[in-house]
């Protein structure tokens, strides 16, 4: 693409802590350069520019469809953009506020937190855009690595789709050398079943790790982790809860929870009867 | 060193880059390093590594038997990131190549043999490079039959040059034969009509119905999507060909068609092999010897 | 020609080994692991060691590396320079010796890979004994004792280390160093001779590895591949830390200028999704299960006769999931 013709672009938030947005403007060094090359239309936390109907290129959207507030906007995005790319987990699956999904009824969790069953806000089980919308393109993180969209943002001004990363944590402790934390020391690192594209930081930090890019979909063996973390003593809850925490929303991991809840009701109901 | 470094691609320009269908374009390049095109001598059946800068690369099988040195012919399908850039692409713009790779067509070992080519889509492209080669040594070889499966009329490639040799191919001993999937696609049934002894709706197997086609003396060469190399090879089997005398050239990913990246492997601890440099060209003897590779 | 490094003359044979070049070698890098790092001071390195999880084939085949920087407009792919000189790895064990041998015959017999090369020439290899753990079966690959592929070998005696020379190179070091060297005794050939069995012995695990490839063969249906996968993570860490895997992976990086950037190679592993898709969306091993398929039949199949695995053990002790070659291996054969 040409000067002369700049790819039009909106970055937008839905419910999120703003981090992926804040994630582009810590791009300092090579800020001003990136988007000159762009026609910003809507970027919420650089600049109260915005024009509300232009048509885009590209929108960048960060945060998960939790209310319906949310939902409106992101059709309205949809319909004026090209191509939409997730940007960090809650556009992809929900994150932290998907945590309880498939687990605890909406109405439950309103109950829990606020004590009685009014609908104070127009909420939605918080979920992934694609749940919704069709996305072109996800990129992984919380918050979103630097590196990964300045290269899915290069890639796409230079004309092709950039290419995603499937593969798990574990590659990248491998390809520094990181001693492993699971086998060595017993932790309960996610490593095996997490996106990479991190560049194993925790691990590297002999932080193991919790999972914040998230499981890679179709392709994670999260039943595996239960598995070997049971066998180092880890507890089922715990596991579950560490597994939850930024895959709520994943699908084998709402399996995982159903099968680990009717197996303890089952275990429930037969202690019962024995007494 | 003197060791020349084979993973460096030597520019081509881009003459010409036409569609032939949506998604396909036939595109012709002229080696610009002279001393590269001097060695880049290849034989029908193998492939090259097309880069775009800045995208990467991707195997694609070359289209047309060697006619001068620095000139090649290509066939690239928009399915990826690479091919998607090559499709951007104009005349005038540079591709990079690497190259020939993998094995090709043993064009020499069939010689004073008939010929069966059976291409699904794609399919056709190797198989062009065979045709071209046969007819341009045209006496070294038997009857040229030649089957090719296409969805439908407009997902025909090279459709002037295949048409001409569906109706006058004979001339020269080359039967033509087109099946065409969608029973629907009026400008194929018309070919249907015209041809009914050439032409009909359904799978490239059911060309076999049309022509008793007899294993003495003959040699088979298929190159198509990966379905269909069993039931082809199920048909020349019923029909007692020699397995060493069916050649298949195959698809993976080839990512360095060096036997190095390790993408393309097939086959078990018995018989591994490395698609890229051990093929892409295989018998169906060596498929038999070799787990997954059809 | 064998001769006697005294224990006392490692160090100073060690600083004649940095007048080489940069000296890397075995160093303990946590409870469990070793890495071969540069070292500046024998005082750092761990010669008894068992084994490091990244094994020494990253200085050859590199975890990640340029291979060109490209620039659109000087219509080029340059090579990137490696600083050159020779570099001394000390302390490699005969299993990852031979294990480079494989790799050398995928890297180097056809086609050679420029940069495996240089590096392969450019670095001197001094091998050192071991004693193997429950995990070793190098000794059942054929791969416990180095016949060749190193530059000096040292085996430990009482008084220090018995060295085999393996190469020209290594005759130059120690015609160098001759001062540090004495001539093998009958005493010392004998203890050589004796600490080679007493290895030889030493071994806990075993494999059969007698028509393997057949085996492999017949287990195409197995149904240990299917149960495997369920235990599986596809993470990789089996091919990374393996001595021998040399798949790799190439993506081009462009900078925002969108005319120059750079082609990068980084290691691959066959059971990650992406090893076997083609463009398209077609997967020729889409599951866990036909990639752990592969990667075993990979390991029994042979390169140029070599085997492709070494029995170093270092999958089985660093796979996440315990998931155990050997064990795997004999149920193939049938064996209880």
């Amino acid at each position: 693409m040409t000067n002369t013709q700049k790819p039009k672009i909106g970055i937008f938030s839905l419910t999120g802590c703003g981090g992926d947005q804040l994630m582009i403007l810590n791009l300092e060094p090579i800020l001003l350069d990136l988007l000159s090359r762009f026609e910003i239309k809507d970027f919420q936390e650089a600049s109260s520019y915005k024009e509300e109907e232009a048509e885009l290129d590209i929108a960048l959207v960060e945060g998960s469809v939790s209310t319906k507030t949310d939902l409106e906007k992101l059709k309205k995005i949809r319909e004026r953009s090209k191509m939409i790319i997730a940007i960090g987990d809650c556009a992809i699956g929900g994150c932290v506020q998907a945590m309880r999904n498939g687990q605890m009824s909406m109405e439950e969790r309103m109950r829990k937190v606020y004590g009685v069953d009014v609908d104070y806000y127009d909420v939605l089980e918080p979920k992934g855009i694609s749940s919704y919308v069709n996305v072109e393109l996800e990129i992984p993180g919380c918050p979103i690595e630097k590196s990964q969209v300045l290269h899915a943002i290069t890639s796409l001004l230079h004309g092709d789709m950039p290419e995603e990363i499937d593969y798990p944590v574990c590659v990248e402790c491998k390809l520094n050398g990181y001693p492993c934390l699971l086998v060595e020391k017993g932790l309960p690192c996610l490593g095996p079943i997490i996106t990479a594209g991190c560049d194993a930081r925790c691990p590297g930090l002999g932080l193991d790790c919790i999972g914040c890019r998230g499981p890679i979909r179709d392709e994670s063996n999260v039943a595996a982790e239960l598995e070997v973390l049971l066998e180092k003593g880890y507890d089922e809850e715990y596991i579950l809860n560490r597994l939850r925490f930024f895959g709520g929303n994943f699908e084998d991991i709402q399996k995982l929870t159903k099968r680990i809840s009717e197996k303890s009701k089952g275990r429930r109901n037969s202690h019962e009867e024995d007494s | 060193m003197s060791v020349r470094n084979v993973l460096v691609p030597s520019p081509a320009r881009i003459l010409k880059s036409e569609d032939m269908t949506d998604i396909e374009k036939h595109i012709e390049l002229e080696i610009l390093d002279k001393e590269f095109a001097k060695r880049f001598v290849y034989k029908p059946g193998q492939f090259v590594e097309v880069g775009v800068m800045g995208v990467g690369e991707a195997p694609i099988s070359i289209c047309a038997a060697r006619k001068k040195e620095d000139l090649l012919e290509l066939c690239v399908r928009k399915v990826g990131r690479v091919t998607n850039a090559i499709h951007r692409l104009k005349p005038g713009d540079i591709l990079w190549i690497r190259g020939p790779y993998g094995n090709g067509f043993p064009m020499e070992n069939m010689e004073g043999s008939n010929l069966l080519l059976v291409a699904g889509g794609l399919g056709i492209a190797p198989l062009r490079g065979v045709l071209q080669y046969a007819l341009t040594n045209r006496e070294k070889y038997g009857t040229i039959t030649v089957m090719y499966g296409i969805r439908c009329y407009t997902a025909m490639l090279w459709r002037d040059e295949f048409l001409q040799l569906f109706y006058e191919g004979d001339k020269n001993n080359v039967e033509f034969f087109l099946s065409y999937e969608d029973p629907s696609d009026k400008q194929c049934y018309e070919l249907q009509c015209e041809r009914s002894d050439r032409c009909m709706s359904g799978v490239v197997t059911k060309l076999f119905e049309l022509k008793e086609v007899k294993p003495e003396n003959t040699y088979a060469v298929i190159c198509g999507p990966p379905i269909m190399y069993k039931f082809v090879v199920q048909e020349l089997m019923k029909r007692n060909f020699d397995p060493r005398k069916i050649y298949m050239t195959l698809e993976r990913r080839m990512k360095c068609g060096l036997g190095k990246c390790g993408h393309c492997i097939v086959g078990s601890g018995r018989n591994m092999k490395f698609v890229c440099k051990d093929g892409p060209v295989f018998t169906y003897w060596d498929a038999l010897m070799t787990k997954g590779m059809i | 020609m064998y001769k006697v490094l005294p224990k006392e003359n490692l160090q100073s044979l060690f600083e004649g080994l940095r007048k080489i070049g940069d000296v890397y070698a075995p160093v303990k890098i946590s409870g469990l692991s070793h890495d071969f790092r540069k070292v500046n001071s024998i005082s750092e390195v761990d010669l008894e060691y068992t084994r490091t999880m990244i094994p020494p084939k990253k200085f050859f085949v590199k975890p990640r590396e340029t291979l060109f920087e490209f620039d659109e407009e000087k219509l080029q792919y340059a090579e990137v320079q490696n600083g050159g000189g020779l570099n001394v790895i000390l302390g490699m064990h005969a299993c990852d010796i031979n294990g480079l041998k494989v790799i050398d015959a995928a890297y180097i017999n056809e086609n050679p890979d420029k940069y495996y090369m240089q590096r392969r020439e450019s670095t001197l290899i001094i091998g050192v004994s071991c004693t193997p753990d429950e995990y070793c079966f190098c000794r059942s690959m054929g791969a416990d004792y180095a016949v060749d592929g190193f530059d000096l070998f040292l085996h430990e005696i009482g008084r220090g280390y018995f060295v085999r020379i393996g190469s020209e190179k290594g005759l130059r070091v120690i015609e160098e160093n001759s001062s540090l060297f004495e001539d093998a005794s009958k005493e010392d050939i004998e203890e050589f001779k004796e600490n080679e069995r007493r290895k030889a012995e030493s071994f806990k695990l075993e494999l059969d590895i007698s028509g393997l490839q057949d085996m492999l063969d017949l287990a195409w249906d197995h149904p240990v591949w299917e149960e495997t996968a369920e235990e599986c993570f596809g993470c990789g860490t089996c091919n990374l830390v393996c001595p021998t895997c040399r798949c790799y992976d190439v993506a081009d990086y462009v900078e925002l200028d969108l005319k120059r950037g750079e082609r990068l190679r980084r290691w691959d592993s066959c059971m990650l999704r992406k090893h076997g898709l083609v463009a398209g969306g077609l997967n020729f091993r889409p599951t866990r299960v036909e990639r752990l398929r592969n990667r075993f039949n990979c390991k029994g199949s042979l390169v140029n006769g070599l085997l492709n695995c070494v029995g170093c053990g270092r999958c089985t002790l660093y796979c996440p999931a315990e998931i155990d070659f050997v064990k795997i291996m004999k149920r193939i054969r049938g064996e209880p």
